[in-house]
């Protein structure tokens, strides 16, 4: 807040002053604006509703109409592009670029493998599951100054944006969660404070099983062979040299994935996180295993 | 207006690097302590264009000022700009979100009568009239008067209300109305003693006490108990009427490191929960 300068002057100015009390403080000049309506001969002229009709009456035509002609949207017939949008899942994006500046402001931990939960940890990402929003899109936006050795799990992204990620010799997998293992993700603390079991991932649904199981898009369900070669192919095909990942000296970190059925890294399905003992209860029944085992 | 202020700066002879508080007094020489501790802190966000500023550590055990130690204060919290808007929209909005109006005034509906026409529409040479409780009427019913139950509950922005405080710390400080003491151990409880040590040090009259815990030690919670203008306080009751209110206000070695510490960590974390916008906790 403000210059040094002027932070001294004020504060060296307030010493010679009278005591600062309840008495003697008032907000900027105009600093309020009256927004009670003008009354009397002139200062209740208009109120900037304007002269005649229907501005000046408030009474305004409803959307659509052209004063008697048959409107527009009357006269094109109706073409359904955005049927069923309210079904559909939506993946808010978040770009190359705008992970590189959460990298870079230290928002992020690299050392660490990145979810949706650290992402949205950072404060500058946000996202609505009960709004058909089912993750991150990671998008191409900036994937040429994109320069981080990560280890990302995304629910969607392109092929560009693999490439830029693989050819940093970092690793990227799309996962998907269902909503209600993403309002966990987006608020850890508000579900571990319920008091209540973490549950198992749900699968996806039949329309997205292709897209997770299949190598190309590096599908946390694939097969880890075929991931293999095809991070080689698309180095073929981008034309860069595909980093050795098995010598790096963060390769734990890089070979760290979630269980399909897990939320939490770290954390299995059907421990209780205690916050206030600051301890995981995990469950010892063979019954209670054997329903969270994946 | 414009003129005292010019005066006011002239007198002042300003310079930027003038230290603002180097000792509170001149009279009191340290080399009376030769004891005396200066702790340099490390700090989690270090000051990265100001320098720290140093305050004295007082005692309460003796009626006579001893200076104990020297402390840093940081100057982000104790030593920023001190924004007087800012502080009034502070008291401002502590005295409205506990303010319920309960100024009442009835409508013509409610006056009591004035159902009945009180002469012929037509024929009497009279104004028309349909009810005696009109509001144009004495003794009619008030339009747009208040009704009652009025909450002028709001909440603040959350960065006002930080630096609000951090505005209204900054002024007492500069102003020498801040004090550091080490503890509140006083030897007596005896009112008496209390009202002569903030005598003997110019404090006052009134002055607020700020420690870090609920529990202040016995005698001083004896001594105040029957001084209205001595008020102690914990650190979360902390808040810009209050500081305003009291004269003088007196931290704790802890609480002033208490403040600091959570203040600047407001100041330099995510905060995107507490500026979201407030809801009343119901469906």
């Amino acid at each position: 807040m403000g210059s040094r300068q002027i932070t001294e002057k004020s504060l060296v100015m307030l010493r010679s002053l009278p005591r600062l009390s309840l008495a003697n403080i008032r907000d900027n000049p105009g600093s309020k604006k009256n927004t009670k309506r003008g009354r009397g001969q002139h200062g209740g002229d208009k109120h900037g509703a304007g002269n005649k009709g229907s501005g000046q009456r408030q009474n305004y035509m409803r959307l659509g109409y052209e004063t008697g002609n048959n409107p527009f949207y009357l006269r094109m017939p109706h073409e359904p592009y955005y049927k069923g949008h309210h079904h559909r899942r939506e993946y808010p994006p978040i770009s190359l670029l705008e992970i590189q500046k959460l990298i870079d402001t230290d928002l992020i931990d690299i050392t660490q493998p990145i979810d949706i939960a650290s992402i949205v940890k950072s404060g500058l990402y946000n996202f609505f599951p009960d709004k058909k929003h089912f993750g991150i899109n990671l998008t191409d936006e900036g994937v040429d100054s994109f320069a981080a050795k990560i280890n990302i799990e995304v629910q969607w992204a392109s092929e560009q944006v693999i490439a830029a990620i693989e050819k940093n010799g970092g690793v990227i997998t799309t996962a998907y969660y269902d909503p209600h293992s993403l309002f966990l993700l987006k608020n850890p603390k508000k579900f571990f404070e319920s008091g209540q079991a973490i549950p198992r991932r749900m699968i996806p649904p039949a329309d997205v099983i292709e897209y997770y199981t299949s190598a190309e898009t590096r599908g946390y369900l694939a097969d880890p062979e075929k991931i293999s070669q095809e991070r080689f192919r698309l180095s073929q095909k981008y034309g860069y040299e595909l980093p050795n990942i098995e010598n790096d000296q963060c390769y734990t970190m890089l070979c760290e994935r979630k269980d399909p059925r897990q939320i939490f890294h770290g954390l299995e399905p059907g421990w209780v996180v205690n916050l206030k003992d600051k301890c995981i209860l995990k469950p010892k029944d063979d019954e209670l295993l054997q329903f969270y085992a994946s | 207006m414009t003129s005292t202020l010019i005066n006011v700066f002239k007198k002042l002879n300003i310079t930027a690097v003038t230290q603002i508080r180097l000792c509170s007094s001149a009279t009191n020489v340290v080399s009376e302590h030769r004891d005396i501790s200066v702790i340099k802190k490390d700090w989690k966000f270090p000051p990265q264009y100001t320098k720290p500023r140093e305050v004295w550590i007082e005692n309460l055990d003796t009626v006579k000022e001893n200076k104990l130690g020297l402390f840093e204060l940081h100057p982000l919290i104790y030593a920023t700009v001190p924004r007087i808007d800012l502080i009034h929209r502070n008291v401002e909005w502590q005295k409205k979100y506990r303010w319920v109006s309960w100024a009442h005034t009835k409508t013509r509906a409610e006056v009591r009568g004035g159902g009945r026409k009180p002469w012929p529409q037509k024929g009497l040479g009279r104004a028309r009239h349909g009810s005696i409780r009109s509001p144009l009427w004495r003794g009619g019913g008030i339009v747009h008067g208040p009704r009652s139950g009025k909450t002028h509950f709001f909440m603040l922005p959350f960065h006002m209300r930080i630096h609000g405080l951090t505005s209204t710390l900054s002024a007492k400080f500069a102003q020498d109305d801040l004090h550091v003491v080490k503890d509140l151990e006083l030897p007596t409880e005896e009112s008496e003693y209390l009202i002569d040590l903030i005598k003997e040090r110019n404090w006052g009259p009134s002055v607020l006490i700020v420690d870090d815990t609920d529990y202040a030690p016995r005698n001083i919670t004896v001594a105040t108990d029957n001084l209205p203008y001595v008020n102690i306080m914990p650190v979360y009751g902390l808040n810009v009427y209050s500081m305003l209110k009291h004269d003088t206000l007196i931290l704790t070695h802890a609480a002033a490191q208490k403040i600091e510490e959570r203040l600047l960590n407001h100041l330099h974390s995510n905060t995107a929960i507490q500026q979201a916008k407030f809801k009343l906790d119901q469906v």
